[in-house]
């Protein structure tokens, strides 16, 4: 009888997912300033409803645009702290002093899961403005999303080798590349916003099925909105995520598709102070 | 002594005109002579077994012009593809039956895509007929209404059956081959050789062209060099026939958005008028791989087609939406273009070319090289509808 239950079990994680009626937490949501005229927070809300997600981690340019969305659904929104008052200060963000202030202002009035999703790269990573961003995540215990090449995780765990980093985009690298940095660090994760690659046609490409089997707590999906129109994409997205993942055995394409979040920020406390 | 002083008399104005001219270097020499030579060399479709046929072209002339394939009997090809303008309207965007969101491309040189429509909705000239007939916006008619037009009138049903045999029952095959005509006819509209040819083919063999302007050259040497614009705008007809976001907005009205590239992906995979289903003629199916293959990507969202630059003063305005009045706002566009905005890990081409006024006018000036007034003068139509020759 207890062989029969093994082997039932067995066979149910390791069954295909169901791709229509899969759980779904989106890693990499924006609602940046453009968005805002033309998506207001509550049809933005709706959106997120209707694509059927559970949560969505969100940042913003600037971060009143979570703020928005986190009164409007508290029980959605997972709101991180973007360093940008703006969305042009993508590439010059890291020289600019002042965003360690903001930093610890925002901070010092609301209760957010991590700091990101920021650009960094390379060396930029060593700078004194990332450093101490290190640092108030490490003394806050947050997340760090990092938009980031390999060379600049490298240098993020050099700082703090107990950090958590989420690496968005796994940093476009190769699913061999990604696994290496996974291998490396323990506490790095990995989202899989706007790549196409692993599971085009609904099909997961062997290469990142090997990664996603090899580390099965480490993955997550996102869509990234980077322009306000890709908030309409959100939907497409994530019945594009459910059809590949639906390739995977439930099991893993459970934790890919929502345990692994919530086991990432299990515990940590949202909202104002 | 005296031959040398010869030379030197019949070198010295082309040595002038040489000083004249913005320095170009090997690589950006290389790129110019890409563009060209003009025209390209005339090939037949393959899946369209009418393709370069005269009796074809004859009906499909006849066919864009007529008013009997549309909904409300009111409508033409012609209507919204006016010759004078390019081939294309003028308006931001039409009205058909109703409004349409996209900006009318011109058809000069249509026979040269890979791709058809803003979204790459069709793989075919044949498909991209079909599509506005059948959108409700547009042209708004069925295959029935599209056969029984051709059916009910002499003249045009004998020229059918003169190309294609008797009228088929099928009302989609008599549907797809009255699109063949109309797409046999459209492949013989071309644009001329313009100065910038000339430019081109004279640079080609290393001679001088001191008819080109300067401040032309001096854009075609931002063109090719510091714009880099030929990544996209490639080849002699200054398109790579790919999808790009160039971050224009893809918002129509508040909550209504057009997803471009990603859309006609879908589109065209779900059609039966693509080249997977069984109006391609090409029996080998080797037109078909592209279609085969292709596959929504991220990407793909708000990506839409690189147009081709020839005759573009006449085809005014500009990009999908029409949402630029005029070229100098094109350059403005692409000069000030926000990184942000088309998100560099997503479209790495574009980014914002900060152009000088003078530059600006220079790159504007080398754009109106790629046209010729004698490409807009009214059609002369050549068959009458009326008779069936």
């Amino acid at each position: 009888m207890r062989f029969l239950l093994a082997c039932l079990f067995a066979a149910l994680a390791f069954a295909p997912a169901r791709a229509a009626d899969l759980p779904l937490i989106d890693a990499h949501i924006h609602y940046s300033h453009d968005a805002w005229d033309m998506l207001p927070a509550k049809e933005a809300i709706n959106v997120l409803r209707k694509a059927g997600l559970k949560k969505a981690l969100l940042s913003s340019s600037s971060d009143d645009g979570t703020l928005k969305l986190y009164a409007e659904a508290p029980d959605i929104i997972v709101p991180e702290l973007r360093p940008y008052r703006s969305r042009g200060e993508i590439g010059t963000w890291f020289r600019d002093e002042t965003v360690v202030t903001h930093i610890q202002e925002r901070i010092a009035k609301f209760n957010y899961v991590g700091i990101g999703e920021f650009h960094i790269y390379g060396p930029d990573a060593d700078s004194p403005v990332m450093r101490r961003i290190v640092e108030i995540a490490k003394t806050n215990n947050l997340i760090l999303h990092a938009h980031s090449d390999a060379e600049a995780v490298d240098r993020l765990f050099a700082q703090n080798p107990t950090a958590r980093v989420l690496w968005a985009h796994s940093g476009f690298a190769s699913p061999d590349k990604v696994r290496e940095m996974l291998r490396k660090y323990k506490t790095l994760w990995a989202d899989l916003a706007f790549r196409s690659e692993h599971g085009s046609g609904g099909k997961v490409d062997a290469a990142w099925r090997e990664a996603f089997v090899e580390f099965p707590d480490r993955f997550m999906v996102g869509t990234d909105t980077f322009t306000p129109e890709r908030w309409y994409y959100i939907e497409e997205h994530a019945k594009w995520s459910r059809a590949w993942l639906a390739d995977l055995p439930q099991d893993l394409a459970e934790r890919i598709a929502y345990k692994n979040f919530e086991a990432l920020f299990a515990g940590m406390k949202i909202g104002p102070k | 002594m005296k031959r040398r002083l010869l030379a030197l008399v019949f070198l010295a104005p082309i040595s002038a005109a040489l000083a004249q001219q913005p320095t170009f270097t090997p690589a950006e020499i290389r790129k110019i002579v890409g563009h060209g030579p003009w025209p390209p060399p005339a090939t037949l479709d393959a899946g369209n077994r009418v393709s370069g046929k005269p009796d074809a072209i004859a009906l499909g002339e006849i066919l864009f012009f007529s008013t009997k394939l549309s909904g409300n009997g009111q409508l033409a090809c012609a209507t919204c593809h006016v010759p004078e303008l390019g081939w294309s309207d003028g308006k931001k965007t039409p009205n058909g039956l109703s409004a349409v969101d996209r900006n009318t491309p011109g058809l000069l040189n249509i026979r040269l895509n890979r791709w058809f429509g803003w979204d790459g909705g069709s793989d075919s000239l044949m498909g991209s007929v079909i599509r506005p007939w059948l959108d409700t916006r547009e042209m708004g008619v069925s295959p029935v209404h599209v056969a029984k037009a051709l059916r009910e009138d002499a003249a045009l049903a004998c020229r059918y059956r003169k190309i294609f045999g008797p009228l088929e029952s099928d009302d989609a095959v008599v549907m797809a081959n009255a699109a063949k005509a109309i797409a046999a006819f459209q492949e013989t509209l071309a644009t001329s050789r313009t100065p910038f040819d000339d430019f081109r083919d004279a640079l080609a063999v290393g001679r001088a062209d001191p008819s080109y302007p300067e401040a032309a050259k001096r854009g075609l040497k931002i063109f090719v060099g510091k714009g880099d614009c030929q990544l996209c705008h490639f080849g002699p007809a200054f398109t790579n026939g790919e999808f790009h976001d160039t971050g224009i907005s893809q918002f129509i009205a508040p909550g209504k958005i057009d997803n471009g590239r990603f859309g006609g992906i879908k589109f065209l995979r779900e059609s039966q008028f693509n080249r997977l289903g069984r109006f391609n003629d090409d029996a080998t199916g080797a037109n078909a791989v592209a279609t085969r293959h292709v596959e929504t990507t991220h990407r793909n969202w708000g990506e839409f087609k690189v147009p081709t630059l020839r005759n573009l003063e006449a085809t005014v305005p500009y990009m999908h939406n029409g949402s630029l009045a005029s070229l100098h706002d094109v350059v403005k566009h692409y000069s000030e273009v926000s990184p942000d905005r088309v998100h560099s890990d997503g479209e790495a081409l574009i980014r914002p070319l900060r152009l000088s006024a003078q530059e600006s006018d220079d790159l504007v000036a080398f754009l109106r090289t790629l046209s010729v007034a004698a490409d807009n003068r009214p059609f002369q139509k050549r068959h009458d509808s009326r008779t069936c020759e």
